[in-house]
């Protein structure tokens, strides 16, 4: 090859290089995209006057007095809607049975579709499943369940041998003629004074529990959880990791046969795939040990605990590797033992270290599900108490993410929940990782300076 | 198992050293943090809707019971129940003779409650032109001699066929009454709900796939059975082929008056009544 | 006064022996103490080796061997059960073989670009993305892969298969074609060396770029008629290894120091040339335990295959038709432990144990290779 082909084809290199970086990076925007825009949606949404309904008799989050104001502006403005229902439903009384029995059914779905836009009928009991006493609490579900209001959604199978075509047809055609006709209009014109969407900051859903499976609320019971298996799993891990990382850093020597055991094991731990860790502990902690009766806390934070150990060890060695020779030879020359020397002197310089390390492990079992389905995670709880971490099982975000979005029974209604928990999910791992990362550039720098 | 009597002591007496603290904290039969009121649920993911919305019902007039319900399968409620893990356990099949031995083993008597009746729908996309298929052409679907909806008077498009996992009873309520000796072939998807089942066949024209009537909505299809639709009507009367109760089973009868007793007898109540009639299932009471 | 003094220190002298021997001792038991917690840390792998064993050897006695690895009917729940797990093992392989080939050639270029090509502050930028990427947890990427990529893969496959398949063959055949045609031309006298590649380009690009475009167009016509399959959780499980493959590389290809590079540049070679002849070479071994832990990172993971393989217990036809569902060991560890009743020992509990040793022994066996592999470089480095 001549010079320009070999200079060439080294550009080329180049760019296939670059284009790697770009593609990890376009990947990880990919990914975050969605979860970060539509899980924001679940704290900053237009908010409807159900919202502020249920915020305020659920939660006692709001004043009273702008409440009832805005119940009363929204009745009034809702008020043509009934009475028109209740004049079309006298007519129907006095009507032959011919139009009573061809407008039954619509009137039947078209007063379901009304409950789901606006919440229950005036003159109706309440009803007893809490997603039925409200109305849409977010605009966006408002102007969909407005739209299946509006329109007829059937499909067209006249070809048998084709998949049908979806239809869109105004509902107002099944009323034509009758005095039920202007609703529609209504309706649609008057959707806003109706439902009164506002701009809403709802930084309560991570503080709120939830209501009636997740419809309603917040996540704190699988916030909560999470943290608590978190720090119950640092807490068994970190000490355990620290003392081991001290003894085969200072009291072992490097290539002994004890040590190429110890290391073998602790290497072969860290590459154990997490569902067989969640076996483990469903086996040792609960069926032998009998830390508890059944899931709880306690199991489901040991063994996290026990799948974050050897990333613990691993980083407390380095911490403590990286502690210049120095320090320890300038301890032990003035008389002090060797343990006082690790204790006083090493260790303290090891810390920040040691600290990122535990960072990044809190973030590794905050987010980790598959060790947790077995010995910890339930789909519905409420938040636990200290004590009660001990015995009983909790709701946790990764566990609960899986649960909403591939277990629940109304999957597509509560998307925003599932973005908002997933969205949090992140957040929390990514700021643990990321102050971990500032953390080390401390380090780092301290070390340069 | 009796072949592996003293498996290893030595790593036993480590497993005792190293986890002593621990076990020191949590005393065994769990006394600590143990609060009276609570009723823990496991089981189906069919029943999983019924006794979520329960639980939240009864939480409400009852502020100071905690309630925690797991879905995780017909067959892990009864393994609950039967290890004492759980107060009751949620199946949508009756318990196997196995089990039943197994629980009276443990000195665990299983009393059933019937909660609702369920039918189970055969959905596909809406887009779908089919209306009704037979018990066998379903069957032959599943077991995958049937695998273009052109074969049943459809349109030419592939079928994909979704099941839920063989560890929930609705999984073994469709294979006793549809599959009966018929094997379900291996290239049919599997999924963890009847949610799941949904979401998959609303977002899939050309699946079919099967859901507890409290799971049809607008989003996908019901077929009719050999010409019956399924719904409350149907599924009460008999008349639909596919419909099964769902239980409730605890150790022994609850005691009268206690949070598990009211738990469990909710569904006889014009509220779980309601209840249930408005998460779609048929339930075993007439309330008017 | 001397004796005296003698005595008195004489007495420190069995003093300090004595606190001597006891603080000897103390020290000999600390370390006792230590060793004990470093060992017991240690020995939790041997402890879930002994549980997952003793709960799986009882399904191998009930069931015997040939069935479990031979047979492809697994239906757990029938009366009579039978336990082939052949497919999932497939399943389980497929895509792990999809998840390498889409992050092993992208880790290991972003990797040479990350310690070869990218200026200092650059590679402080890309860095904490690659950090990023491996903290972000698993049941995120699952959620993403079910709930955004699995309607997208279903809706728009072709397209998208079409826009991959041009992002990558495109640039590699323009690279190839200019590769050969040069080679090929450089035989050419001087005066129509240039004109003769030219042509020689052109005469390829045309078949070569018609056979792209045509599989293109076949990728383009392609119908997924599920978005919850192999090809969706390989990808995703590709992007998921990305991290470990590209840091381990990077750092394999950092500790080959200087002097060969410098060496290898004096002597005149380009860039590309010294990291594909020289560089990589060097760090084969390094890259090759890179690979081995993008394997492990694939095999091991749950959340995102339960979530959006499709669970089909079936090998796809062709075997690596990755258009099709599959099931993996961990997805159904997690999917059927809710059957397990371990109160009546059945077979369908044991089985799941089966499985779990199953994934112990083959992450043990890459590990020792990886270890092996590491070990013996770090020898070659020394001598």
């Amino acid at each position: 090859m001549d010079l320009t082909s070999r200079k060439l084809v080294d550009r080329s290199f180049t760019g296939l290089g670059w284009f790697s970086i770009l593609l990890m990076a376009a990947a990880l925007v990919i990914l975050l995209a969605p979860i970060v825009v539509r899980g924001l949606g679940a704290f900053v949404f237009k908010g409807t006057v159900e919202h502020r309904k249920l915020q305020f008799e659920v939660f006692g989050h709001g004043r009273a007095g702008a409440v009832d104001a805005e119940t009363a502006e929204v009745t009034e403005a809702r008020q043509p809607v009934y009475d028109m229902l209740a004049a079309f439903e006298a007519e129907l009384e006095s009507a032959d049975f011919a139009s009573r029995r061809k407008h039954a059914g619509p009137l039947r779905e078209l007063k379901d579709h009304l409950r789901r836009l606006l919440g229950p009928l005036p003159a109706e009991d309440a009803p007893v499943l809490m997603r039925e006493q409200y109305g849409q609490t977010r605009w966006d579900r408002a102007q969909m369940a407005l739209n299946h209001l509006l329109l007829i959604e059937t499909y067209d199978y006249s070809d048998p041998t084709q998949m049908g075509r979806k239809i869109l047809t105004p509902r107002v055609e099944d009323f034509k003629g009758t005095s039920l006709e202007p609703l529609f209009a209504y309706v649609e014109d008057n959707a806003s004074a109706m439902l009164k969407p506002r701009w809403t900051l709802y930084w309560r859903f991570l503080f709120d529990s939830s209501h009636d499976a997740h419809f309603f609320g917040g996540i704190w019971p699988e916030l909560l959880g999470t943290i608590y298996l978190t720090l119950g799993a640092i807490l068994f891990a970190v000490p355990l990791g620290v003392i081991s990382a001290i003894y085969l850093v200072e009291y072992t020597e490097e290539g002994s046969r004890l040590v190429g055991l110890l290391r073998t094991c602790i290497n072969t731990l860290a590459g154990v795939p997490s569902i067989v860790y969640g076996l483990f502990g469903l086996a040792f902690f609960i069926n032998s040990l009998h830390v508890s009766q059944s899931k709880s806390v306690l199991a489901g934070a040991l063994t996290l605990g026990i799948l974050v150990l050897p990333f613990v060890i691993r980083s407390a060695e380095e911490a403590i590797r990286a502690v210049p020779q120095t320090y320890k030879e300038a301890a032990l020359s003035l008389g002090v033992g060797k343990w006082r020397a690790i204790t006083t002197v090493i260790l303290p310089a090891a810390l920040p270290g040691i600290l990122t390390g535990t960072v990044i492990s809190m973030g590794r079992a905050a987010g980790e599900t598959a060790p947790i389905i077995f010995t910890a995670a339930v789909s519905v709880g409420q938040p636990l108490s200290f004590l009660q971490t001990f015995s009983e099982p909790t709701p946790a975000l990764p566990w609960n993410i899986y649960n909403l979005c591939s277990e629940h029974e109304a999957v597509d209604e509560i998307r925003h929940v599932q973005y908002g928990m997933v969205f949090t999910l992140v957040m929390l791992v990514l700021l643990l990782n990321s102050g971990a990362i500032l953390l080390r550039a401390r380090i780092t720098k301290r070390m340069r300076g | 198992m009796s072949t592996q009597k003293k498996p290893l002591p030595l790593i036993r007496k480590v497993a005792g050293g190293l986890f002593a603290a621990v076990a020191l904290c949590a005393p065994s039969n769990g006394a600590w943090g143990q609060t009276e009121d609570k009723v823990r649920i496991d089981g189906s993911t069919t029943v999983g809707p019924i006794t979520k919305a329960f639980a939240e019902y009864y939480m409400r007039q009852h502020p100071d019971v905690n309630i925690t319900v797991s879905e995780s399968g017909s067959g892990n409620g009864a393994k609950s129940l039967v290890n004492g893990t759980c107060d009751a356990a949620a199946m949508s099949r009756f318990m196997k003779p196995q089990e039943f031995s197994a629980a009276v083993d443990k000195g665990v008597m299983p009393v059933a409650h019937v909660v609702a009746i369920d039918g189970i729908a055969i959905v596909v996309h809406p887009s779908n032109p089919m209306a009704n298929l037979t018990v066998s052409q379903v069957r032959d679907i599943y077991a995958g001699k049937i695998t273009n909806w052109s074969q049943v008077g459809g349109p030419d498009k592939k079928i994909v066929a979704i099941s839920r996992d063989s560890n929930s009873g609705t999984f073994e309520c469709f294979n006793n009454l549809v599959m009966q000796k018929e094997k379900i072939a291996g290239s049919t998807e599997y999924v963890g709900s009847n949610g799941a089942a949904r979401q998959r066949v609303q977002s899939t024209p050309g699946a079919v796939g099967y859901v507890g009537l409290g799971f049809l909505d607008r989003t996908v299809k019901a077929l009719s059975v050999d010409n019956v639709h399924p719904d409350p009507d149907s599924v009460t009367s008999g008349r639909y082929p596919v419909a099964r109760p769902l239980y409730l089973f605890t150790d022994g009868y609850p005691e009268l008056g206690s949070h598990l007793h009211a738990f469990v007898t909710l569904h006889l109540s014009r509220k779980g009544q309601e209840i249930i009639e408005s998460l779609g299932f048929v339930p075993v009471t007439h309330y008017k | 006064m001397a004796d005296t003094r003698f005595i008195i220190q004489r007495n420190s002298l069995i003093i300090s022996a004595r606190a001597n021997r006891l603080r000897r001792l103390a020290a000999l038991g600390g370390r006792g103490i230590l060793l004990l917690i470093t060992s017991s840390s240690a020995l939790v792998i041997l402890f879930i080796f002994y549980f997952i064993i003793k709960d799986a050897l009882p399904f191998f006695q009930l069931r015997g061997l040939k069935e479990f690895f031979t047979s492809t009917a697994w239906y757990p729940s029938s009366s009579p059960a039978s336990f082939g797990a052949t497919s999932i093992f497939v399943g389980s392989g497929l895509v792990t073989l999809g998840a390498i080939l889409v992050s092993v050639p992208l880790g290991v270029t972003a990797a040479v670009c990350l310690s070869d090509m990218l200026p200092f502050s650059l590679r402080q930028l890309v860095k904490p993305v690659i950090e990023m990427l491996a903290a972000i947890p698993s049941v995120a990427f699952g959620f993403f892969a079910l709930v955004v990529f699995a309607p997208q893969l279903q809706e728009r496959g072709g397209t998208i298969l079409s826009v991959a398949w041009w992002m990558i063959t495109a640039p590699v055949a323009f690279l190839m074609l200019w590769i050969v045609s040069s080679v090929l031309s450089s035989r050419l006298p001087e005066r129509i060396r240039s004109m003769g590649r030219l042509g020689l380009a052109a005469a390829l690009a045309a078949p070569t770029f018609w056979g792209i475009w045509f599989v293109g167009r076949s990728f383009h016509a392609l119908e997924i008629s599920s978005g919850a399959n192999a090809l969706n959780v390989s990808i995703i499980l590709g992007i998921m290894a990305l991290p470990t493959i590209v840091s381990v590389s990077e750092d394999a290809l950092q500790s080959v120091g200087g002097e060969l590079r410098e060496g290898a540049y004096a002597l005149g070679a380009t860039r590309t040339e010294t990291m594909l002849r020289i560089v990589i070479p060097a760090a084969k071994s390094g890259i090759c335990a890179a690979i081995i832990l993008g394997i492990m990172r694939a095999i091991g993971e749950t959340m995102v295959v339960w979530m959006a393989s499709g669970n089909a217990a079936q090998i796809p036809r062709p075997w690596f038709n990755v258009l099709e569902p599959v099931r993996t060991l961990t997805a159904t560890i997690a999917g059927e432990t809710g059957e397990a009743d371990h109160v009546t020992g059945s077979a369908r509990y044991h089985v799941l144990f089966a499985m779990a040793l199953c994934l112990l022994v083959i992450s043990y066996a890459f590990n020792y290779v990886s270890d092996r592999i590491v070990r013996r470089t770090s020898r070659i480095g020394r001598a």
